[in-house]
């Protein structure tokens, strides 16, 4: 094999999976816990509210007919909970859509601030921490649980703006955490070092091969110099071979380039966050995550539906115009359609080192910050869970009687064994966790 | 820093048996030879330095008379002293035979540090529309009346502001303007003095948000809360105000010196109690303070390149710093500069390369990009073979172009090519390009330079000057001259000077930075004056000094908050050797410094060669006599034989400054003794001078040769980075020949280093055709 083909050779195959010790660790390559007993929790938000008629059952029970827009989910219907009922009952600062939207996952109230919506009062960060936040640093107090990540938080067309909006997990109290919408940066995070790794492998036979055509032009005193550094080049190709052996369980996915952040490339850019989150969880670098899908008072406008309207201005429509309510169902059905795309993601990856598929383990929880568009109502707030591994009874569609989603919280984190009393305002927490086992 | 050091020239003695022919060399094989070598290279464990100085033949001659052979200096008399003197000058100890007999060449070095980092900044910064030069002077702020999620509903006031640090209270900004709620913009450019991390704080009950070397985009405007355009990362985000509570952020930036930033700082209020908000900075040596109208700029910036990677300190075992070291460290460090380099292009990859995401042709124009910038890089035009096997081979494969690209660039900022500035190709005008840019200014071509290689227009001395005289205009030549003086003066060992806060209450870390910038001011109000006389630093009687200085330093306050001169009595200063900074920086905690003070004079201001001191030796206070000054504890410390053969020239520099306490205030008496600054001093030619105090020092050093070739030597060194030597023999004498006719023109000195250190090798080699 002559120099020039190795090149190419690397070139075209780049080292994949190297190690460069000076970058540091690489991402959870250790192996698969012995036990199969993982659990997973993916949170996905949609806003704006829902089209109700079209989206909860008729009846309580196992087996029913989905309606329009969870249609999709039909594949998974005995792997999947509907709750009607559950309301956010947190009252205070901020417009229905801010409190919609950072009360969800916190269950508490916000501090006032300067951040003013159409209506009610200014308002600033939620005062609490989000649940998904809250099991993150459980699991991760635990040497059996603990992960990479712990948690991830991802994103699709979300504003690069901070505010109640747009933030829906929170570290704690006035700790909004940001989501990654772009899929490049995320695997960056996953992955980028290995990345730099496969770039650097690609191009140091061309450095080195490089300095030996400069450094046969010299003197042989410059020479030495030069011959100094070729040996350095040299040095770091071998430590990159040497690391390359180091392999991960599930090789990370590959991209496709030039999809943006922007309002087109949303169907894009969600398949390509549903592939990252799965593979990192296959590589078990989190056990929790979240996907916020634009945000609260989000104007994405769905071109590849034949809809050129803003979704938050059509979500103000009357129920009447049934023309924008045939396209906010056209809408929601896209969302639920991403979610059965992230669940047969997850379906069709075996647990690793455990039974079954990944689903099996993993919890979807799809939520908005809205029962409904038109009226800003916070309740009968859409609950939708699908998966397994949290001894919930699924398959069926559950009717509460206006029931503060903090209940719905606790239930989650005792699931993960995290008994809390209360999560929340702890005045909503009172009734204890749902029965949902 | 309470450790003396002090030197000496030690000749050993040797016994021998009868007088031979007093010829110098006989008398050096007979009496000198054990201990100094064959060639005065010295010999381990008898005397190991080699034997080699800058004193004169009658200097050297008086000193082996006095001294040598050790402990015996009588078996060499006064003339036998004269011919072995005249000997060793000759045969290797002064700078001729040292150049003669080790002929300086011109070293293959890689970049330095700073020439790598001012590149990248250039190097991509090229390929940005020019902006005119952002000048000082605070930044440009509209005030608009809000209206609910309408922020900028009115626009009511616009107007210059010199910082941005209010506090209204319950008050409106503005007439015309309510004080519930309304919002303010701030945009323009910061100025960063120094290379180095900057640390940005922003306090406010209210919301606020600070962005800092962002290009900004459309989304960058605070009229609506909710608008969903895409904005710049903010560095600072503290938008949302929440619980009411004043709120603070910090961040960090590395930014390089002598460049501008855009700036932009959006602000409002809506319905808080309070409205205030206070934008604060560290820069490099400096404190948290308001950035004020110097380092403010209403005109726009572009974002600039700017790596902070930690880079191993090159070489300054010289004197100067230069890129001989090639190390693992420095492998590793450019390898991760060159990833953050590539990431930091490819992240605003089209706006650099001027291209779209939809673009058809993207790629084809991506590739054209890279190769772009591997030319500027390499500073030569892409030879086929170097396009194929730098770009083409890199944008062959199924690859995005993005990371083609990336590859691309890791490729080219890894290549001997870029590293290497000056590979020995024959002298051609690429190559004069690139020594005139890193000379004038540690970077790369700029477009001006690039065409004038091109049209062949770089081959004769008029033409190499016509550009130095466009080129030293530029803030890169500025930032690099500033450069040599912090190195000149020592500045940058002095960041952290304290003194005894009892002794003097006031001279805290904000009076330390108000003296570096007063000295910084008064460099560069010499230096780019007009007349820029060498002289005039060593001469001038005036210091700048704000108002905190003049009350520390008991005179008249100048009117205003910034910096004025302010003429000290030219009978107790004189120029910037008694500037305050640099007194108190080479001072001890409670007292003066004499030695410390000789040291750098000797050293760095009458261009004196010293050697290392045979031992160190630490002053220790409570050793002396309570009674004694300074200047007495000094002479007592090195009144040995031993010490006196460099503390003869040492201390009486140092005396000469002894009106001086330990933060540079005038004093006439020390330990409640009068002060002695009365001193002669032997000059390298064996000169006698009497120094009465800091006004004949100044006298003497404005007047000195020996001081003027030493700062054209040192001036050479850190722009160029080689030895003068390598230049020809004469080159340094020449320069100095020209600096003195030209008035001591700094600037004009500079120009004719590039000029000198460019065309080098071009005479004697015909130019390749390009």
């Amino acid at each position: 094999m002559t120099l020039l083909h190795r090149r190419q050779f690397l070139r075209r195959l780049g080292l994949s999976a190297s190690l460069l010790p000076f970058v540091g660790g690489l991402p959870g390559l250790g192996a698969p816990a012995a036990s199969g007993g993982r659990q997973r929790m993916i949170f996905v938000f949609t806003p704006n509210g829902i089209v109700p008629p079209d989206f909860w059952p008729d009846a309580t029970g196992t087996d029913l007919p989905f309606k329009r827009i969870l249609k999709p989910l039909e594949p998974f219907k005995s792997r999947t909970l509907t709750i009607q009922g559950l309301c956010n009952r947190v009252r205070g600062d901020g417009d229905g859509h801010m409190r919609g939207m950072s009360c969800l996952l916190t269950g508490i109230e916000l501090f006032p601030g300067n951040i003013q919506g159409g209506s009610d009062t200014p308002a600033g960060w939620a005062s609490g921490i989000s649940i998904d936040q809250e099991l993150r640093n459980f699991l991760q107090s635990r040497e059996e649980t603990r992960t990479r990540f712990g948690s991830l938080e991802l994103g699709v067309a979300v504003p690069n703006r901070a505010d109640p909006w747009t933030r829906w997990v929170y570290g704690g109290p006035n700790q909004p955490v940001a989501p990654l919408d772009d899929p490049y940066l995320v695997f960056e995070k996953l992955y980028g070092r290995m990345k730099d790794q496969e770039s650097l492998g690609s191009i140091l036979d061309d450095v080195h091969d490089d300095l030996k055509r400069v450094s046969a032009t010299l003197g042989a005193e410059d020479r030495n110099r030069l011959e100094e550094h070729a040996t350095l080049v040299r040095e770091m190709e071998v430590e990159l071979k040497t690391a390359r052996e180091q392999k991960l369980t599930h090789p990370e996915p590959v991209l496709e380039p030039g999809a943006g952040t922007e309002n087109d490339d949303m169907p894009r850019v969600t398949a390509m966050q549903s592939d990252l989150l799965v593979n990192a969880m296959a590589n078990d670098m989190a056990r929790v995550a979240s996907i916020q899908v634009t945000n609260s008072v989000g104007q994405a406008r769905m071109r590849w539906l034949g809809i050129d309207e803003g979704h938050h201005s059509l979500s103000h429509d009357p129920d009447l115009n049934a023309v924008s309510q045939e396209k906010l169902v056209k809408i929601n059905v896209w969302f639920c359609e991403q979610i059965a795309a992230l669940a047969r993601r997850l379906e069709s990856t075996p647990e690793p080192g455990g039974s079954g598929s990944m689903l099996d383990h993993t919890t979807i929880l799809w939520t908005n910050e809205l029962g409904k568009g038109n009226s800003h109502t916070h309740e009968n707030i859409p609950f939708v869970l699908i998966g397994g591994g949290l001894g919930f009874q699924m398959g069926r569609s559950l009717q509460m009687e206006l029931t503060p989603h903090n209940r719905l919280w606790l239930s989650v984190a005792h699931a993960f064994g995290h008994d809390i009393k209360t999560f929340g305002n702890a005045r909503l927490c009172e009734a204890g966790p749902l029965a949902l086992a | 820093m309470s450790r003396l050091f002090f030197t000496g020239l030690v000749l050993a003695l040797v016994h021998s048996a009868g007088w031979a022919a007093p010829s110098g060399e006989q008398i050096y094989r007979r009496l000198c030879v054990e201990c100094h070598g064959e060639r005065g290279e010295g010999v381990a464990g008898k005397y190991d330095e080699t034997l080699h100085g800058e004193r004169s033949v009658e200097a050297l001659a008086r000193l082996i008379d006095r001294t040598m052979p050790e402990d015996k200096p009588e078996l060499c008399d006064s003339e036998e002293s004269q011919a072995v003197a005249r000997y060793i000058f000759d045969a290797f100890y002064s700078p001729a035979a040292r150049a003669r007999n080790h002929p300086a060449r011109v070293e293959l070095v890689r970049l330095t540090n700073r020439q790598y980092r001012e590149s990248i900044a250039d190097l991509f910064a090229g390929f940005l529309s020019p902006l005119p030069l952002a000048a000082p002077g605070g930044l440009r702020a509209t005030y608009h009346q809000s209206k609910g999620m309408n922020k900028k509903d009115k626009e009511v006031l616009a107007r210059t502001d010199a910082s941005v640090n209010f506090d209204l209270w319950t008050n409106s900004p503005a007439e015309g303007i309510t004080a519930d709620q309304f919002s303010i913009a701030w945009s323009g450019s910061l100025i960063a003095p120094h290379t180095g991390v900057y640390e940005l704080r922003l306090r406010t009950p209210n919301g606020a948000r600070l962005y800092i070397n962002e290009e900004l985009r459309a989304g960058d405007s605070n009229r609506r809360d909710d608008s969903d355009a895409r904005r710049a990362p903010a560095l600072i985000d503290l938008w949302v105000s929440s619980g009411g509570e004043m709120r603070e952020a910090t961040a960090r930036l590395f930014l390089l010196g002598g460049r501008t930033y855009p700036l932009r700082l959006d602000y409002f209020k809506f319905k808080e109690k309070t409205a205030s908000l206070q934008f604060e900075w560290r820069p490099p040596h400096g404190v948290w303070s308001v950035p004020g109208a110097r380092d403010l700029s209403p005109d726009p910036s572009h974002g600039i390149i700017a790596i902070p990677t930690t880079f191993p300190a090159d070489d300054g075992s010289l004197g100067y710093e230069r890129g001989t070291t090639v190390s693992k460290g420095w492998h590793e460090a450019t390898t991760r500069a060159a990833l953050e380099v590539a990431d930091a292009v490819v992240s605003r990859l089209d706006g650099l390369a001027g291209v779209r995401a939809r673009d058809t042709n993207r790629t084809a124009r991506l590739q054209e990009f890279a190769a772009t910038v591997a030319a500027r890089a390499f500073r030569r035009p892409l030879t086929d073979d170097l396009r194929q096997r730098f770009i083409n081979d890199l944008f062959v494969t199924n690859l995005p172009p993005e990371t083609s690209v990336k590859r691309a660039l890791l490729l080219v900022l890894k290549s001997p090519r870029f590293l290497y500035p000056d590979l020995g190709e024959p002298a051609d005008d690429s190559g004069v390009a690139a020594r005139l840019a890193l000379v004038l200014w540690d970077s790369l071509p700029d477009v001006a330079l690039r065409e004038a290689a091109d049209r062949g227009a770089l081959r004769s001395p008029e033409q190499v000057r016509e550009q130095a005289r466009r080129m030293i205009a530029a803030p890169q030549a500025r930032a690099k001259l500033q450069g040599f003086f912090e190195h000149w003066l020592s500045v940058e060992e002095a960041d952290d000077v304290s003194k005894d806060e009892k002794t003097f209450p006031g001279f805290d870390a904000a009076l330390r930075a108000d003296l570096r910038y007063s000295l910084e001011l008064l460099v560069e109000q010499v230096v780019w004056s007009e007349a820029s006389d060498y002289r005039e630093l060593l001469l001038a009687d005036y210091v700048p000094v704000n108002a905190r200085l003049a009350k520390f330093y008991g005179v008249e306050a100048p009117d205003g908050d910034g910096f004025l001169k302010v003429r000290f009595d030219p009978g107790q200063r004189a120029g910037i050797f008694t500037h305050p900074f640099l007194l108190s920086t080479f001072a001890y905690h409670r007292s003066s410094s004499p030695i410390h003070r000789g040291v750098f004079l000797t050293r760095n201001v009458l261009g004196r060669f010293l050697k290392p001191p045979p031992m160190a030796i630490e002053f220790m206070d409570d050793r002396f006599d309570p009674s004694l000054t300074m200047r007495e504890k000094v002479t007592e410390l090195t009144r040995k034989e031993a010490c006196m053969g460099c503390h003869s020239t040492i201390n009486p520099l140092g005396f000469s400054l002894e009106n001086f306490d330990a933060v540079g205030r005038f004093r006439t008496t020390d330990n409640a003794k009068p002060v002695d600054a009365q001193s002669e001093y032997l000059t390298a030619d064996g000169e006698r001078v009497m120094l009465r105090g800091a006004r004949d020092l100044a006298t003497h050093a404005a007047g000195s040769a020996d001081a003027r070739r030493g700062f054209v030597r040192q001036l050479f060194q850190h722009t160029v980075k080689q030895a003068p030597a390598a230049y020809g023999p004469d080159t340094l004498n020449t320069l100095d020949r020209e600096f003195l006719s030209s008035g001591c023109h700094i600037r004009n000195l500079v120009m004719e280093i590039a000029a000198v250190a460019s065309l080098n090798g071009l005479s004697t080699t015909p130019p390749t055709a390009p």
